[in-house]
């Protein structure tokens, strides 16, 4: 019994760490909550900004008084879901720079057929590589 | 014995509730998974056109403005599409919700937005080349009408290029007013305010914005090191 337990308190402490590496909010989930929880904000301070994340959170840190504490708590969240998946695209191709060279040859200068090829590739890759696509939103 | 048989099923039941808290610790981050089922066949509905329609932009918008120029087709309920090669292709429709009068999208239609992001950044989807239509009901000045889907249209483009990264090269935008009522036996009808992204032809071969880009080349590294 105590083994059991033991392993599942292991569980249960890294279970968090490793839900958040698993998982990051899609730029749907991510703009909903910058929707749901600022909507008003945004009419009432920001009136004439369009979905600009940089313009929005330049008008929320300006009127940082007026900003509900709702939309205060969910902006950089979902904020940095959309700065953190664009990014995570953009290095991609450098943290899986050894996989793109070693599983796919001729297509790896491909921007799109690379990217399918790494995709592809998914028991042959790295844990770093592994991470980087799970972080860009590909798995 | 009977102390001992508390003493087990005591933690048995400590057991028991560690196991609940990690099933739902783990299960918790489904919470805000993507429905799979969903955008995978959101996926398949906008997989780019077997041949490539020949679909020139301008020669549509110059022919959408003479039809209104010229007063052709004034009755909405007896207007004939002003493109129907685009009913043909693969498309999504989609509602979102402008201020008045207004390219601006309304914070509630930010998570339509954001959909149409995730599918057209997905590696499947990234051969094609994409246009976004906009549309307006028969409602006020028909030529008005042409030219704020216009705006909505570029204002949609705008977002999901600047805010998504979308590579600009894969969307082209269009508004065509009136003159393509989605709901032709209800010209007045708010259905006709919908959105489309439709599939229009593949990517010209050459790296895309929003693809990784290819690390840099030995050589240009190099030629980096020695500038120090």
């Amino acid at each position: 019994m105590i083994p059991i337990r033991v392993f599942l308190l292991i569980l249960l402490i890294a279970a968090p760490s490793l839900a958040s590496a698993q998982q990051a909010m899609n730029y749907e989930d991510a703009s909903a909550l910058l929707g749901a929880s600022c909507g008003k904000d945004i009419d009432d301070n920001c009136r004439g900004v369009n979905l600009d994340p940089p313009r929005l959170k330049e008008c929320f840190i300006r009127n940082g008084d007026s900003i509900s504490a709702k939309c205060r708590d969910d902006y950089p969240r979902a904020f940095n879901a959309i700065q953190g998946r664009i990014t995570a695209r953009i290095t991609l191709a450098k943290l899986c720079n050894w996989e793109l060279n070693h599983l796919c040859g001729t297509v790896r200068q491909d921007p799109v057929k690379g990217l399918q090829c790494l995709l592809a590739a998914t028991r042959s890759v790295t844990p770093n590589c592994n991470k980087a696509i799970i972080a860009a939103g590909f798995r | 014995m009977g102390v001992r048989s508390q003493t087990l099923r005591s933690k048995a039941l400590g057991g028991l509730a560690l196991l609940a808290g990690a099933i739902i610790v783990f299960s918790a981050p489904a919470l805000h998974a993507q429905p799979a089922a969903a955008t995978g066949s959101l996926l398949d509905q906008l997989v780019g056109p077997e041949t490539e329609p020949d679909i020139d932009m301008a020669a549509l918008r110059q022919q959408a403005a003479q039809r209104i120029k010229s007063r052709a087709d004034l009755a909405p309920l007896k207007r004939p599409p002003i493109a129907p090669e685009l009913l043909k292709l693969p498309q999504y429709d989609f509602d979102v919700v402008f201020d008045p009068d207004s390219a601006l999208v309304r914070p509630q239609s930010y998570g339509t937005i954001g959909r149409i992001a995730d599918v057209l950044s997905d590696p499947k989807l990234r051969p094609y080349v994409y246009l976004v239509v906009a549309h307006t009901d028969a409602n006020g000045k028909r030529d008005a009408n042409l030219a704020l889907s216009q705006k909505r249209a570029d204002s949609i483009r705008d977002v999901l290029v600047g805010s998504f990264k979308i590579a600009a090269k894969r969307l082209q935008a269009i508004g065509l007013g009136e003159e393509q009522l989605q709901d032709s036996a209800h010209p007045a009808s708010a259905v006709n305010l919908g959105a489309q992204i439709v599939a229009i032809g593949t990517v010209p071969q050459a790296p895309a914005t929003d693809a990784p880009p290819a690390p840099k080349a030995p050589a240009a590294a190099a030629k980096k090191k020695t500038k120090h």
